[in-house]
């Protein structure tokens, strides 16, 4: 009790403190000395209560009535505070938001709360020691790295009145409301601290006090108090109805609404209320603009309000009424909606932005709309991805802002387009901001890991919808990151290193986001088991994990070999062994570290290329305002709706989830994955290498040629290997080499039964690899090929990951092991699927008319794309890669026509060869298209056999 | 017989040719002559390449191209002068711009003549190209040893 106490008044005296120092020594040692003391506490706090199960502390009834008051008045201070702005800057809404909260908030303690007693409970469970973990490190490390930060700021803001005094007190304040959210069970403790981090972030958003900023942080207020109104509502409903107003007691009462019409009807409203609520807090659309607008802080508030607070809380509540969902249906389909549709949307946009810091913005909104559709679904499982999710997000997106924030102070820019050559001008930093983007978006990291939860739990819930969504916006999310990492990768010599002014306390704050984000994502098996699963067993008497544990140790050795390759090239400025060349600019260079070459009329043209932002297909223009329309009237329904089941008693008897599939486990363990990654290692190549000889035989025959002898292919890649050892860099063949192991074990994974979503993931992060490897040359020409490839990739992810969930639906497991227990082959029930796998296969295998990136055809690309730059036994490395490919997708091809019956091994083979063939015929037949209609076409196959497979099966499922 | 003799990747360059000895390289590479018997692959990227196709003579203005996509093929390498311009600067010699043969610019392996050279011509000195390359590899070799 004693550590909740200091948790929430340690910042509170913090911040008191913050205000009267004025020194910036004083300041520093304050600051540090604070932060530091409440990390310990939450680590401490952590320390006991994590395995202690569910606890409840009740204060001492003489507090009580004094605590009620100091609730009141913090209410009607923060209401004060508002409407006292709102005067001042003229703004009528927040005004009169304001002034109805505070009058609701007097009249429902005058007339109803007075009666009871107020119950000052305080309630711990896992997810609350996870969030106080997340408040108490990632919190406080911001607070430290807003230290070196704000000194920049001011000397860049020198104009302005140094404020930082008060900046620093409100971080604090902050940091008290948000353990009060968490720790509270008391839902008026829990509303007022609701209500003390949108003021907060209200103060921090215009801190700056310029027009943008004010107009900015009064939208976010008037957003908030719109979601602080409907929590209000549901306590105001709760009270009038004679309910509890204890959290726990609300959850539990509410969840009981299945058996009995009479709580359903009772309930429906505030938990579509609470949902409301979080949701506006979360930023979902159309709520999400207050997010965007908040980017005219200065960083550590938006990396304060990204990762570890704020939006947070929102997510916080929602994964909170997570049990509720199952028994409400309107209030989980709205919640799944917005959700769903926001992290789509949301992901599409971020395409499209140059400015960085709101490629983060948008990216923290897709991300929070992926955590609150897991909440609405409900299911463990999907409230299992939904805290890893919440946990990753935060420290992954920590980093990344603090990154962005220093480098912004150290090139002058934000825009990512100037982050060109970053990692020579600061290694460190670069790096480390290319461990974020990765922990953001691949596998082995804890955000893909979590999405592949969230796709797992949304395929056992048969939620077609969400299964879409999350399909485009997940090859979406490979776009707009895999480019920033290119822009970033791309190695320019003589680059100066301007990394050395960078303040002490900012390193701190990055080194330890980064150890955090690499140490999650690797020890993500153990914070599974202490504190996910007690928090699901607690609330749903349950432990279930979407993904087994094998796999999580695969991607934790995975994720530890990713940082060794990021950060083991650190040092290696000059190998001897290797000759550094000059990229190739069609032999007219003038300077290859510039990137200057002849131009036709004379003179030196400098090679530019910029990233690709799509603006007429994913600009904010053309997206933004039909889904914030879409969004709001879903809102608006839900709302209706559950005023109406309230009232009439409408669907109160309809179940939320349509069918509940658990995940079933069929792979063989580590040992047997390691077993299928040694034979795949052995025969893949070999294999690869005779079926890349066939196709250059059909393709010479079908050509009216004799063509080359079968084992051509290996000739050549014995030809690169002993050709001279050179390089456009020290970094491009560690990458190519990684990609190729990955390569490796992805299908070793595949071929022993294991996994077939990890062999996916696993063949995305090799193809990351490859696409940086591409990047770090700064080649033009590499870099067109890259670009091209990211775009390959977003074009054909949606429709693996379709396959991979109309196979679970027809098996019931994702690992490949569960063809063989069923006695019919897949294909008989995914047909559509086989379709969209056999369209997207022709861009996997790079066959024209997809070869878009890179081609064997002269005729179709001169210089050859992606490879450009890569020679000899780097060109080896991904001839052999692409043989060990070919196998693997054939196999993927192959996998849909095995059955029990150990002949049906036969009718595969027969199958992937005649595959095979086909796509030889088609590559020999049809002339490149533009990348437009490579995506086009590939999305629109997708969307229709992934939509009519999926449904098809769900509905079969149903009935 | 190593595995540069059975992998030759060519470049072609048109220095200054009249077009003449362009056509009949890539008519050498097209389906009738099925070069990709022998593993030839047109390649266009120098550090792909294993042999240099030049056609035309060398002049002011190609001559730092020459040397400079020579330059960036990787080691072991061949150059092929193909056509009588390659070589000598065949009726251009004396022109007032040209500097003379490929030979000027860079060091040539294999000198075909021909106006135009013919495709047979052409795969003649590749396959005679494969020879020198062959030499080439073992001495990079040595010297791999060595150091």
């Amino acid at each position: 009790m004693e550590l909740i106490v200091s948790l929430i008044m340690v910042p509170c005296v913090a911040a008191l403190l913050m205000l009267v120092v004025r020194g910036d020594k004083a300041r520093d040692v304050l600051c540090i000395a604070f932060a530091a003391a409440i990390a310990v506490l939450s680590i401490a706090f952590a320390v006991q209560y994590t395995g202690a199960g569910v606890l409840y502390f009740d204060l001492p009834m003489q507090y009580s009535h004094f605590l009620a008051v100091v609730n009141i008045i913090i209410d009607v201070t923060v209401g004060m505070y508002v409407v006292c702005y709102s005067i001042r800057y003229r703004r009528l809404l927040p005004l009169v938001l304001a002034i109805g909260q505070i009058l609701t908030t007097l009249w429902f303690e005058y007339n109803i709360q007075r009666e009871v007693q107020f119950e000052s409970q305080m309630r711990v469970d896992s997810l609350g020691v996870v969030m106080v973990l997340i408040i108490g490190i990632i919190g406080t490390g911001i607070c430290v790295y807003a230290l070196g930060y704000m000194k920049d700021f001011q000397t860049h803001h020198a104009d302005q009145k140094d404020r930082r005094p008060w900046f620093f007190a409100i971080m604090f304040a902050f940091l008290s409301a948000m353990y009060n959210i968490v720790l509270s069970d008391n839902m008026c403790w829990m509303y007022t601290a609701w209500e003390v981090t949108t003021l907060c972030s209200f103060l921090l958003i215009g801190f700056t006090k310029t027009e943008e900023a004010i107009n900015n942080a009064f939208r976010q207020i008037v957003m908030n108090m719109l979601g602080g109104l409907a929590f209000q509502m549901a306590i105001l409903w709760l009270g009038l109805h004679g309910q509890s107003r204890l959290f726990s007691v609300f959850i539990e009462t509410a969840a009981n609404g299945a058996a009995d019409p009479g709580v359903a009807s009772l309930f429906a409203l505030p938990v579509a209320l609470l949902a409301f609520a979080g949701m506006t807090k979360a930023a979902q659309m159309p709520f999400h603009t207050w997010l965007l607008g908040a980017m005219v802080a200065p960083t550590p508030t938006s990396a304060l309000l990204h990762s570890s607070t704020m939006v947070k809380a929102g997510c916080f509540l929602l994964i909170k009424l997570a049990p509720a969902f199952l028994v409400y249906p309107v209030a989980a389909t709205m919640t799944v909606l917005v959700g769903g549709i926001t992290f789509c949307i949301a992901s599409f946009m971020a395409i499209s932005q140059t400015n960085a810091k709101r490629v983060l913005a948008y990216s923290t909104i897709a991300n929070l709309g992926l955590i609150v559709a897991c909440a609405g679904v409900g299911t463990p499982e999907a409230v299992w991805a939904a805290i890893f999710l919440v946990i990753f997000h935060a420290v992954a997106k920590s980093l990344l802002f603090l990154c962005v924030g220093t480098a912004e102070h150290h090139i002058g820019s934000r825009d990512i387009e100037d982050m060109d050559g970053l990692f020579e001008r600061m290694p460190r930093l670069a790096r480390f901001m290319m461990l974020g983007i990765m922990a953001m978006f691949v596998a082995p990291f804890g955000m893909l890991v979590s999405k592949w939860a969230t796709l797992a739990s949304f395929a056992s819930s048969g939620e077609v919808l969400l299964i879409v969504l999350l399909a485009f916006g997940s090859a979406a999310t490979f776009m707009f990151w895999g480019k920033w990492l290119g822009k970033l990768a791309g190695i320019a010599a003589h680059e100066d290193n301007v990394e050395h002014t960078v303040h002490k306390s900012e390193w701190f704050a990055i080194v330890l986001m980064a150890v955090l984000t690499a140490s999650c994502c690797i020890c993500m098996p153990m914070l599974s088991a202490a504190f996910v699963q007690p928090f699901l067993a607690s609330t749903y008497g349950m432990v279930s994990a979407a993904i087994s544990a094998d796999n999580m140790m695969i991607m934790s050795v995975i994720a530890t070999a990713v940082v060794v390759v990021l950060f083991g090239t650190l040092g290696v400025v000059k190998s001897k062994r290797k000759k550094v060349v000059p990229v190739y600019l069609a032999g007219a260079t003038v300077d290859s570290d510039a990137r200057l070459f002849k131009g036709s009329m004379g003179g030196s043209v400098k090679a530019t290329s910029r990233n690709w932002y799509m603006n007429d297909i994913f600009g904010e223009k053309v997206l933004d305002k039909p889904t914030t329309v879409v969004c709001a009237i879903v809102m608006v329904a839900g709302l209706v709706l559950s005023v109406l089941c309230s009232q009439a008693g409408l669907f109160c008897n309809a179940p939320s989830l349509l069918m509940y599939l658990p995940v079933a486990s069929m792979g063989g363990g580590i040992l047997q994955t390691l077993f299928g990654i040694i034979a795949f290692a052995i025969f893949g190549p070999v294999v690869g290498c005779l079926l890349a000889g066939v196709d250059r035989k059909l393709s010479a025959r079908m050509q009216g040629r004799v063509g080359p002898p079968l084992l051509q292919p290996y000739y050549d890649v014995r030809k690169l290997i002993e050709k001279d050892d050179v390089s456009v860099n020290t970094v491009e063949g560690t990458y190519v080499t990684f990609a190729l192991v990955l390569t490796v074990v992805g299908g070793g994974v595949f071929f022993a039964g294991g996994n077939f979503l990890l062999c996916v993931f696993l063949i995305t992060l090799a193809a990351l690899f490859f696409i940086v490897a591409a990047y770090s040359a700064r080649s033009p020409y590499a870099e067109v090929g890259a670009d091209r490839e990211t775009l390959q990739v977003m074009a054909y992810e949606p429709a693996v990951l379709f396959v991979a969930v109309c196979m679970f639906l027809a098996l019931g497991t994702f690992d490949v092991a569960g063809v063989t227990q069923v006695g019919v082959p897949m294909v008989a029930v995914c047909l559509p699927a086989f379709i969209a796998l056999m369209f997207i296969l022709t861009i996997k295998l790079r066959k024209s008319p997809f070869d878009l990136s890179y081609s064997h055809h002269a005729h179709q690309e001169l210089v050859k794309g992606v490879t450009t730059e890569m020679s000899g036994r780097t060109l080896a490395k991904v001839e052999v890669m692409h043989w060990c490919e070919t196998a693997l997708f054939l196999g993927w091809v192959a996998m849909f026509f095995v059955w029990d019956n150990p002949a049906s091994i036969v009718v595969a083979l027969a199958v992937a060869a005649f595959a095979f063939f086909l796509e030889i015929f088609i590559d020999n037949n049809f002339a490149r298209v533009k990348w437009q209609k490579c995506l086009k076409w590939a999305w629109a196959v997708a969307l229709v056999c992934g939509l009519v497979n999926i449904a098809g099966l769900v509905i079969a499922m149903v009935a | 017989m190593s595995n540069v003799s059975k992998s030759p990747w060519v470049i072609h360059y048109d220095g200054s040719s009249c077009n003449g000895c362009d056509i009949e390289v890539l008519a050498a590479l097209s389906p009738l002559y099925d070069a990709e018997r022998f593993g030839v692959v047109n390649t266009g990227n120098p550090k792909h390449a294993d042999i240099f196709l030049v056609t035309g003579s060398v002049n002011a203005q190609n001559i730092d191209v020459v040397r400079e996509i020579y330059n960036q093929m990787v080691e072991p390498k061949v150059v092929v002068a193909c056509g009588i311009c390659a070589c000598s600067g065949g009726i251009f010699h004396d022109c007032y711009n040209v500097i003379g043969g490929v030979d000027k610019a860079i060091p040539v392996d294999v000198y075909a003549p021909g106006c135009a050279i013919r495709p047979e011509t052409i795969i003649d000195a590749v396959v005679e190209g494969i020879g020198v390359l062959e030499q080439k590899r073992a001495a990079l070799e040595a010297q791999r040893k060595g150091a």
